[in-house]
C-alpha cells in the first residue's frame, strides 16, 4: 500500500519533471547546459494557464506553454551560441528573467479557475491492481510524457537527426567536415529542450496542480538539470530520474501522513538529499557517458 | 580605508547616474511624483502630535503583505481590507507593498513608507511584528498596527496588534467535517507549526470530535505557504490514507480544493469562499472580512484616539466581543439541518463566553492541557505549542 | 609565463581572440562551461584598470542604458509609467542618506557572497551555493554568539562570531567540492541543491532547538546580545559589516593578484593539466578555493545577522546568494569590480521597495531588471571571449 501510493505519487508528481529532464537531455546532448530550465518551466506554467483560461482549450494551453518555454530558451541559445556568454551564468539569468516576468504577468491570474486536464483512466488497464493505479490513471500529458521519452530516445539514438545532435555535443569538427553547422543544431536542441520544459511547466499548472502562483516551480527546473546526469543523458533513464525526485516527495508525505516520528524537516529535506546522494554514487560512472563538451562542467 | 570608501561611493554614484541617464533627469526633487521623499525631519514636523487628529486628507496609510496581494488567500484578504478603507475614506492616500519578507527588509520597506509620508502602517503578516516594533520605537508619531501578533510586555503607545478569533469558525467547520466524514479520517495540510496554525488544527479537531468522538485528523506540513506541487502531492497522500474531508492552512488554496473535489471528497475552505471550485464537495469554510475592522482602526487614528483605544494593545475580536473578521463561509448542499443546528449551538456558546478550547482539552499524548472548566486566554491560545488528542503528526 | 596565452583545454584557439561565427560553434560548448575562461586572464592582465578604458565604459554605458530602456518598456506593458517607476527606484536606492545607507546595507552580504563565487571561479569552479553558505554563515555566527553568551568583550566576541560564520560557511562549501573530487559530481549542481537543504536546516533550527522561548509563538531564535552586534557606523543603519565586506574584497584582490596561491589558482582555472604538470597540489587548491569561497559567504551571513537581523529567522537572506552569483559575473570575477556590482545589485533590491510602493507591481519586477542588466553585460558589454 505504501509502495503503491509512493509509486503512484511519483508518476503523478514526476510528469512535470520528466518533460524538462527530456528537454535538458536533448540540449545537453548537443553540448549546451541550460540552468534556465527553471525559468522555462515557469514561463510554460503561466502561458499554459493563461491560454487555457482565455481560449478554454487545455491543449492550446499546453501548446502555448511549450512555445513560451521555447521562447525563453531561444534567449539562452542566442546569448550562449551567438554572443558567447557563459552557459551556467546565462542559465541562471534566464531563470531570473522567467521568474520576474511570470510574477508580473501572472499577477491577475492567481486563483482563477482553469479548464484543467482531467485524469483519463485507461479502460481495463486502470482496473489492474497496483499497476493500474500507478500507471494508468493519469492525465493525458502524463501518458504523452512517456511517449515523448520513448520518441526522444529513438530520435537521439536511432536516427540521423540524433546522430547529428550527438555529434554536435561530441565531435562538432566532424559535422563541420560534412558541411553542417553545429551552432544551428545546438540552437534547435536548446529551443526544443526549452519547449519541453515549458510543456512540463504547463503540466504542472494545468494538470497536476490546476493553479498558478508566483515561483510555483520552486526549484524543480534546477532539479531536472541534476537529474539529467542521473539519467546519463538517456531519455529512457530520464523517466526513472524524474520519478526519483517526485517519489522521494511522495514518500516523505506518506511517512508524515502515517504519523512517522521522523522530524518533518528531515523528511522535507529528503528529496534533495536523495538526489545529491544518488548523483554522488553514480556520477563517476555516468560521467563517461556525458557529451564531451559538457565534460568539464560536470567533472 | 576612508579614501577607498569615498572612491567606492563615487563609483556608485557614477554608475547610478549612468543608469538614470536614460530618459529622465535625476532631479527627482523637482518632479511631482508622490514617491518623492521628504527628509525625515520634515515628516516628523508635519506628523500629528501624539493624540492630535490628522485631517482625513493628510493621512497616508501603508500596507505591507508577505505574499502577492492577489494570492486568493491571506494576502488578498488583507488587500481587500485596504480597498475597503480606500472606499470609506476616499481622501486618504494608501501605499501598498507586496512580497515583503519577514526579515529586516520589512523594516526597510516600512521605513520607506514613513519617509514617503505614511503615518499609519498595517503590517499584515505574523513575522512582521518585530520590525514594526523597532520602527514604532524610533517613530513615535507613526501608528503601527500588526495583524495577528502579540505585543507582549514592552507596550508602546503607537503600536497595537489586532486579530480575530480565527479558530472559532474553524471549530464550527470542524463540526461540519466531523458530521460529513464516513471514514472518520480528516486531512489537514499546513505550512509551519506556528501557534495560529496549531490553534486552527486543534479547533478543527475538537469541533469534529464534538460530533464524532473517534475522528482522527492527519496533518501534513509542506514547509511552504504556497507550493502547489507539494500541495497536490500532499492532498493525494491524505486521500490515500482514507481522509474524506480535507482542509488546509495555506496561502494559496486552489490546488488542494480541486484535488479533493476531483477525488470526490469533502472540502473545508480557508481564507476565501471557494465553493465554486468544489460544487459537490464543499462543506463550509472560514473567510476573512477585514474591511470593517480596518475602517474602525483608521477612523480611530483619524479621530486622534488611538492611544486611548483598545487598538493600542492586543486587540482581539471574536464572537463574544463583536464581529469576528473571520467568518463562516456559506454551507454546501451536503450539510444537513441537524449539523447546522449543532454549529449554531456551538456559535451561541462562543457568543456567551465559551471557547473552542474550554476545558477539558487533552494533548496528543493524553495529558491535560486545559482542565475541566478552564477558560484559556487569548494569549494561551495564540502561543499554543501542542496538538490535541486525535491529531496525527508531530510538531517537530 | 604561459598564463597570458593559456588555452582552454577544449578550445581550438586562444580565448581572447575574436571568434568568427562559423567556427565558434566548435568551441562554445566547452568555452562556455568554465567560469575562469578568459575572464581571469583578461582581468588579471588589466588589473583594476579596465574601468578606465574608454571603449569599455562606452560598451557598459550602452548595454546598461539598453537594459534600462527595455525594462522601462517592460514596465509600461504592465501599465506603469516607466519614468515614474524608474524615478521611484532611483529615489528609493539613492534619494537620501538613509536610502543610500540601505543600499549599502543590502550590498554587504551580496558582495561577500559574490566574492564566494569569484575565488572558486578562478580555480575553474562554479559555486552556486552562495545562498546556502550565507545561511550556514548566519547559523554558525549565531551558534557562536549563543555559546559565548556575552562572556567576552565586543571586539573578541565579534571576531569569534565572524569566525563561526566563516567556518560553517566553509564547511557547507566543502560538501560540493569534496563530492566533486571523490565522486566527480558537478559542484555547480550539488552546491545549488544544497541551498534548499540549508534553508530547511535553518527552518528546523528556528522552529525547534533554537527557537526563542520568549517569542510568543514567533519562529525566530534568541536575539544576539550587544557584544555580538556590529556597530552602526553611518546614519541609521549602515553597520561595520560594510567595511568588513570591503576589506574582504581588497584582501581577495590582493591574494588573487599578488600571492603564489592566487597565481596557482589562476593556472589551475586556466588549464588543470598545466597545473598538474607544474606540480601544483591540484586537489588541495581546488578544495581551498571552494572553502575560501564558503568562508566568505559565511562571513556574509554573519554580517547580515550581526549587522541587521539580530536573530535567525526562516526567510533571512532569501535569494541573496543567487543575486550575488550574478554579481560575480557582472564583475567578471574581479573582486574590486564586485564591489561596484554588489552596490548596483543592492540598489536594484532597494529600488524595488520604492518600485513596489509607487506602482503596486509585483516584487518580481526587480528580477526582470537584474536579468536584463546581466543579459546586456554578459552578452554585449564585454569583449568577446571574456563573457
Amino acid at each position: 500500500m505504501l509502495i503503491e501510493s509512493v509509486l503512484a505519487g511519483a508518476v503523478r508528481g514526476g510528469t512535470s519533471m520528466l518533460y524538462p529532464v527530456l528537454g535538458e537531455t536533448i540540449a545537453e546532448r548537443s553540448g549546451v547546459i541550460n540552468l534556465g530550465t527553471e525559468g522555462c518551466m515557469l514561463a510554460g506554467a503561466l502561458a499554459a494557464y493563461v491560454v487555457g483560461i482565455e481560449t478554454g482549450s487545455v491543449w492550446l494551453g499546453a501548446l502555448a506553454g511549450a512555445a513560451a518555454g521555447a521562447a525563453l530558451a531561444l534567449v539562452h541559445a542566442f546569448m550562449v551560441l551567438s554572443r558567447g556568454s557563459n552557459q551556467i551564468a546565462t542559465g541562471l539569468v534566464i531563470t531570473f528573467l522567467g521568474l520576474g516576468t511570470t510574477a508580473l504577468f501572472g499577477q491577475s491570474y492567481v486563483g482563477q479557475g482553469v479548464n484543467a486536464f482531467a485524469a483519463v483512466p485507461v479502460p481495463g488497464l486502470s482496473e489492474v491492481p497496483f499497476i493500474g493505479r500507478v500507471l494508468f490513471d493519469h492525465d493525458p500529458l502524463t501518458y504523452l510524457s512517456l511517449v515523448a521519452a520513448v520518441v526522444t530516445w529513438f530520435v537521439v539514438f536511432r536516427t540521423r537527426t540524433g546522430m547529428k545532435l550527438r555529434a554536435a555535443g561530441e565531435r562538432p569538427e566532424v559535422l563541420e567536415a560534412f558541411g553542417l553547422s553545429p551552432v544551428r543544431i545546438r540552437y534547435v536542441a536548446v529551443v526544443v529542450g526549452g519547449s519541453l520544459a515549458g510543456l512540463g511547466g504547463g503540466q504542472l499548472s494545468t494538470a497536476f496542480t490546476r493553479n498558478w502562483s508566483e515561483n510555483m516551480t520552486v526549484g524543480r527546473g534546477f532539479v531536472a538539470v541534476a537529474l539529467v546526469i542521473f539519467a546519463a543523458w538517456n531519455p529512457l533513464k530520464a523517466i526513472g530520474g524524474a520519478y526519483l525526485f517526485s517519489g522521494a516527495i511522495a514518500l516523505q508525505l506518506e511517512l508524515q501522513a502515517r504519523g512517522s516520528e521522523i522530524s518533518k524537516y528531515l523528511l522535507q529535506a529528503m528529496p534533495y538529499v536523495t538526489v545529491i546522494v544518488v548523483l554522488a554514487v553514480m556520477s563517476r560512472r555516468q560521467l563517461q557517458r556525458s557529451p564531451e563538451s559538457l565534460a568539464r562542467v560536470l567533472g | 580605508m576612508r579614501s577607498r570608501r569615498t572612491g567606492t561611493l563615487a563609483a556608485i554614484l557614477a554608475l547610478g547616474i549612468l543608469v538614470a541617464a536614460c530618459g529622465d533627469d535625476d532631479d527627482s526633487g523637482a518632479t511631482a511624483s508622490p514617491e518623492t521623499s521628504a527628509p525625515t525631519d520634515d515628516t516628523t514636523a508635519e506628523a500629528p502630535a501624539e493624540g492630535a487628529a490628522p485631517a482625513e486628507g493628510s493621512l497616508t496609510i501603508g500596507f505591507i503583505y508577505v505574499g502577492p496581494k492577489d494570492d486568493f488567500g491571506y494576502n488578498q484578504a488583507a488587500f481587500q481590507g485596504s480597498e475597503a478603507v480606500q472606499a470609506a475614506f476616499p481622501a486618504v492616500t494608501i501605499m501598498q507593498a507586496e512580497n515583503v519578507p519577514e526579515t529586516a527588509e520589512a523594516e526597510a520597506v516600512m521605513q520607506k513608507m514613513i519617509d514617503d509620508g505614511a503615518t499609519l502602517i498595517f503590517a499584515t503578516s505574523y513575522g512582521h511584528l518585530e520590525f514594526a516594533r523597532n520602527l514604532a520605537a524610533d517613530n513615535p508619531d507613526v501608528v503601527f498596527v500588526h495583524q495577528g501578533g502579540l505585543e507582549g510586555e514592552a507596550k508602546l503607545d503607537n503600536l497595537g496588534t489586532y486579530f480575530g478569533t480565527v479558530y472559532e469558525p474553524v471549530y464550527t467547520a470542524g463540526i461540519a467535517a466531523g458530521a460529513a466524514t464516513e471514514s472518520g479520517t480528516l486531512g489537514y495540510v499546513y505550512a509551519f507549526p506556528i501557534p495560529q496554525t496549531l490553534a486552527n488544527i486543534n479547533a478543527f479537531t475538537l469541533g469534529a470530535e464534538s460530533v464524532n468522538p473517534d475522528v482522527e485528523v492527519i496533518t501534513l506540513a509542506t514547509g511552504s505557504w504556497c507550493d502547489p506541487g507539494l500541495q497536490a502531492q500532499a492532498a493525494q497522500s491524505l486521500l490515500d490514507q482514507g481522509a474524506d474531508v480535507l482542509t488546509q492552512h495555506q496561502d494559496c488554496t486552489k490546488t488542494i480544493i480541486e484535488a479533493t473535489e476531483a477525488a470526490g471528497a469533502f472540502t473545508v475552505g480557508y481564507h476565501a469562499d471557494a465553493s465554486s471550485l468544489a460544487p459537490t464537495g464543499w462543506l463550509t469554510g472560514s473567510e476573512w472580512n477585514w474591511g470593517p475592522l480596518y475602517i474602525d482602526i483608521v477612523q480611530t487614528v483619524i479621530d486622534g484616539g488611538f492611544v486611548a483605544s483598545a487598538f493600542n494593545g492586543d486587540y482581539r475580536v471574536g464572537l463574544q466581543t463583536g464581529d469576528n473578521p473571520f467568518v463562516q463561509s456559506a454551507f454546501g448542499s451536503s450539510v444537513d439541518a441537524d449539523t447546522v443546528a449543532l454549529i449554531d449551538a456551538a456559535r451561541e456558546r462562543f457568543v456567551t463566553g465559551g471557547s473552542p478550547f474550554s476545558g477539558p482539552v487533552l494533548a496528543q499524548d493524553g495529558s491535560i492541557v486545559f482542565a475541566e472548566g478552564e477558560q484559556p486566554s487569548y494569549e494561551d491560545i495564540e502561543t499554543m505549542d501542542f496538538f490535541v488528542e486525535g491529531v496525527i503528526g508531530a510538531i517537530g | 609565463m604561459s598564463v597570458e596565452t593559456s588555452v582552454h583545454p577544449f578550445d581550438d584557439e586562444p580565448i581572447d581572440e575574436p571568434v568568427d561565427e562559423s567556427s565558434q560553434g566548435l568551441t562554445t560548448g566547452a568555452a562556455g562551461l568554465t567560469p575562469g575562461d578568459g575572464t581571469s586572464v583578461t582581468s588579471l592582465a588589466s588589473g583594476g584598470a579596465g574601468w578606465g578604458h574608454a571603449s569599455a565604459v562606452l560598451r557598459w554605458t550602452f548595454a546598461l542604458s539598453a537594459a534600462v530602456v527595455l525594462y522601462g518598456a517592460f514596465l509600461a506593458t504592465k501599465g506603469a509609467d516607466p519614468v515614474t517607476a524608474l524615478e521611484a527606484m532611483w529615489e528609493s536606492a539613492f534619494g537620501s542618506t538613509n536610502n543610500l545607507g540601505e543600499t549599502l546595507v543590502r550590498a554587504a552580504p551580496i558582495l561577500l557572497a559574490s566574492l564566494a563565487v569569484v575565488v572558486p571561479a578562478r580555480a575553474g569552479l562554479f559555486n552556486i551555493g552562495g545562498e546556502g553558505q550565507l545561511l550556514m554563515g548566519a547559523i554558525g555566527a549565531h551558534g557562536m554568539a549563543m555559546a559565548l553568551d556575552g562572556a567576552l568583550p565586543r571586539p573578541a566576541a565579534l571576531v569569534l562570531a565572524g569566525l563561526g560564520g566563516a567556518a560553517l560557511g566553509a564547511a557547507w562549501a566543502a560538501i560540493p567540492v569534496l563530492l566533486k573530487l571523490f565522486t566527480a559530481t558537478s559542484e555547480a549542481i550539488t552546491s545549488l541543491l544544497l541551498n534548499y537543504i540549508a534553508a530547511l536546516v535553518l527552518t528546523w533550527l528556528v522552529f525547534e532547538p533554537w527557537k526563542d522561548p520568549a517569542s510568543l509563538g514567533q519562529a525566530y531564535s534568541r536575539e544576539l546580545d550587544t557584544t555580538t552586534r556590529l556597530p552602526v557606523i553611518w546614519g541609521e543603519r549602515v553597520h561595520l559589516g560594510i567595511v568588513v565586506a570591503l576589506i574582504a574584497a581588497v584582501f581577495v584582490w590582493l591574494a588573487l593578484r599578488s600571492t603564489s596561491w592566487g597565481f596557482r589558482l589562476q593556472v589551475l582555472g586556466g588549464n588543470e593539466e598545466a597545473a598538474r604538470r607544474a606540480g601544483f597540489p591540484v586537489a588541495r587548491l581546488t578544495i581551498g578555493a571552494m572553502l575560501v569561497g564558503g568562508a566568505l559567504a559565511g562571513l556574509g551571513g554573519f554580517v547580515e545577522l550581526a549587522g541587521v537581523e539580530g536573530r535567525l529567522r526562516p526567510e533571512i537572506l532569501g535569494g541573496y546568494g543567487y543575486v550575488a552569483f550574478l554579481g560575480s559575473w557582472l564583475a567578471r570575477h574581479d573582486p574590486l569590480k564586485a564591489v561596484v556590482a554588489s552596490v548596483m545589485l543592492g540598489a536594484i533590491v532597494v529600488g524595488g521597495f520604492g518600485l513596489k510602493i509607487a506602482t503596486g507591481l509585483s516584487g518580481g519586477a526587480v528580477d526582470v531588471l537584474m536579468a536584463l542588466v546581466l543579459l546586456a553585460i554578459l552578452g554585449f558589454a564585454q569583449p568577446r571571449g571574456a563573457r
